[in-house]
């Protein structure tokens, strides 16, 4: 099967991004200031019950955020 | 064929230019690469997800062109014959394009499929996308070739065509052969003044240099205009005139050569006013850089231009430009470049050793229509004179990927130009084409394939296209992106609708790479923080 038969037999599945172009600056924005506020809710009480109610979904906002924050300012990795 | 012969891996030359640094992210302020700089999340990727990281080297297509060295003396074998030969030389444009329609029987009593066509040694790889058809059955596309080393005796070189099915004994096939010349027009005067018409001067053989014997030949020459100071003509060659002229289209022959042999020459040169620059691109670098995250295609192309055309006699005169400019009179320097883009297209950027250059203008495209990309170099390209520079845009990635048919499938399917470049009436030449394509980080098992229709599409085959991967390491890279690179020697602007595909697999664990790398940075630092808070620095007896 030669790839563009693999082409021609993919055009029902085009591929979406999983935020689109438009929304990258808003999704990251938003992730990069609850990772900030949670992060610092965590620094007022460090405690090994914070990394698990705080570290995490802060470590884990800041890490989507950066991203699309990144997309978001036109370099798109 | 009864000659042994051995491959000779030969690999493309590598030539870069240092007057541009490379890197696709580049055309971005210094602020903002400082504060990236910092997101470089290279210092996890043993630690952390260095398990998760498939092989880069499942690719299973690359091709490494190769050449055939063939023994000293060698002759071609004498088994067919060139019942008839039309040659179309055309000249409209700033490089020679020849189509070539033959009619070759096998004279021999053995079927044979190996067809040699010769041209000398400096001339060889100067021929740009050489391609070979059935001239009754175009449809069912190129044959194979196979190129050669110089043969020390003659200094020749060879296509090799190897016909799809042996020709038998006393058979005919009609072979269409199509191919450009570059770097063979020559400008005289080889100076001139700033507003002066321009002339090329072309040579070549009345006789089609053939290792074949040719019955009977002709040769067509298109001109640009019909301002044609200087040709041959030719004596004893043929009855009545040689050459006929009807408008722009002169005619050499037809000759009967049925007794000349082989490689026998008569030189023709004629001289035509080509005031129009003579573009030739010593190397253009492209990059295709493919985010699943942004859902984005970037391209960014560098460029070093030069004119061949004739050189200025005098120092240039901007009064005297201005004056030209103004009336819109023919120039043979580059005054504009204009660049088709894709529909989608957005973001463009023009850019040169200086700096941004704002004149340019971009037409975004309306609906599905292309849009128009109006380059100004910063001065007029006159002849013997460079300008390099590089552009860049960004389309929708939706409109060039696809996700391969079936359940949870991984794989992708990337669909885009292989070359796209200015659109300029005159005609580009490319001396050496490199293609990156950077696709994502943990793409693997990559494979490529140019795509063919029933007309030429500029390329060689893709026996003779050098594939390799490599890896980039760029911003929030932890193994760096895969990149497939496709290196082509001598190309024309004729190239520029040809299209490739890219499959790749790449799993949701790949997508998710940079975000949880990121994330167990924080998280590490979370708990180093939590860690050393605990730490019992109190001075106190202990």
């Amino acid at each position: 099967m030669s790839l563009n038969a693999v082409w021609e037999a993919a055009s029902a599945t085009p591929f979406t991004p999983l935020i689109d172009k438009d929304s990258q600056f808003s999704v990251g924005f938003n992730l990069l200031l609850l990772a900030l506020v949670t992060a610092t809710l965590f620094g007022l009480n460090q405690s090994f019950l914070g990394i698990a109610s705080l570290g995490f979904p802060a470590a884990l906002a800041f890490g989507f955020g950066a991203v699309f924050m990144i997309c978001a300012a036109g370099v798109y990795v | 064929m009864g000659t042994t012969y051995h491959q000779l891996r030969k690999l493309p030359k590598v030539h870069r230019p240092d007057t541009i640094a490379s890197g696709i992210l580049e055309p971005f302020q210094p602020w903002r690469n400082c504060v990236l700089q910092v997101l470089r999340m290279r210092f996890f990727t043993a630690t952390v997800l260095g398990l998760l990281a498939p092989s880069l080297c499942a690719a299973t297509n690359l091709t490494t062109p190769s050449r055939l060295d063939l023994p000293s003396g060698f002759k071609p074998p004498q088994v067919f014959k060139n019942t008839n030969l039309v040659r179309n030389t055309n000249l409209e444009k700033s490089y020679v394009r020849e189509t070539i329609n033959v009619v070759v029987e096998n004279i021999d009593k053995q079927p044979h499929n190996d067809y040699y066509i010769p041209f000398p040694a400096e001339v060889f790889d100067r021929v740009a996308g050489f391609e070979v058809r059935d001239k009754k059955a175009l449809e069912k596309g190129r044959f194979d070739v196979d190129y050669t080393e110089a043969v020390s005796s003659d200094g020749n070189q060879y296509f090799v065509i190897h016909l799809p099915e042996p020709l038998a004994p006393k058979s005919q096939i009609t072979l269409g052969i199509s191919y450009s010349v570059l770097s063979s027009l020559s400008p005289l005067p080889a100076t001139i003044g700033q507003a002066d018409k321009q002339y090329l001067t072309y040579s070549f053989s009345a006789y089609m240099p053939s290792a074949y014997t040719t019955n009977t030949q002709k040769t067509k020459l298109k001109f640009p205009s019909t301002n044609v100071p200087d040709y041959t003509t030719t004596d004893g060659l043929k009855s009545g005139s040689d050459p006929e002229r009807k408008g722009a289209t002169y005619t050499y022959g037809p000759y009967d050569t049925a007794k000349v042999a082989p490689g026998t020459q008569h030189p023709i040169t004629v001289r035509y006013e080509f005031t129009k620059p003579v573009i030739s691109i010593s190397l253009l670098e492209r990059d295709l850089e493919v985010s699943h995250w942004g859902g984005n295609l970037a391209t960014e192309e560098r460029y070093w231009l030069r004119n061949n055309g004739s050189e200025l006699t005098k120092q240039f005169s901007r009064v005297e430009w201005t004056f030209t400019n103004y009336q819109q009179a023919p120039t043979s320097a580059v005054r504009e470049l204009t660049y088709p883009l894709l529909p989608g297209s957005v973001d463009p950027y023009f850019i040169d050793d200086i700096g941004n250059v704002s004149t340019s203008r971009y037409r975004p495209s309306i609906g599905r229509s292309a849009g128009s990309l109006e380059l100004k170099p910063r001065y007029p390209i006159f002849g013997g004179w460079n300008y390099s520079f590089r552009i860049g845009w960004n389309n929708d990635l939706a409109s060039f990927l696809r996700r391969a048919a079936g359940v949870n499938s991984d794989s992708y399917v990337l669909k885009a130009p292989l070359i796209e470049g200015p659109k300029m009436a005159e005609g580009i030449q490319y001396e050496r084409v490199v293609v990156r394509v950077v696709l994502p980080e943990g793409a693997h098992n990559v494979r490529f394939e140019i795509l063919e229709g029933t007309n030429s599409n500029g390329l060689p085959g893709v026996n003779h296209i050098h594939a390799h991967l490599s890896s980039l390491k760029t911003y929030m890279d932890t193994l760096g992106r895969t990149i497939l690179t496709l290196e082509v020697d001598s190309l024309t602007d004729e190239a520029r609708d040809s299209k490739f595909v890219v499959t790749y697999d790449y799993s949701m664990l790949d997508a998710l790479r940079k975000p949880l790398t990121i994330f167990a940075g924080m998280l590490t630092v979370f708990v180093a923080a939590w860690g050393i808070g605990k730490i019992d620095i109190s001075i106190k007896k202990r």
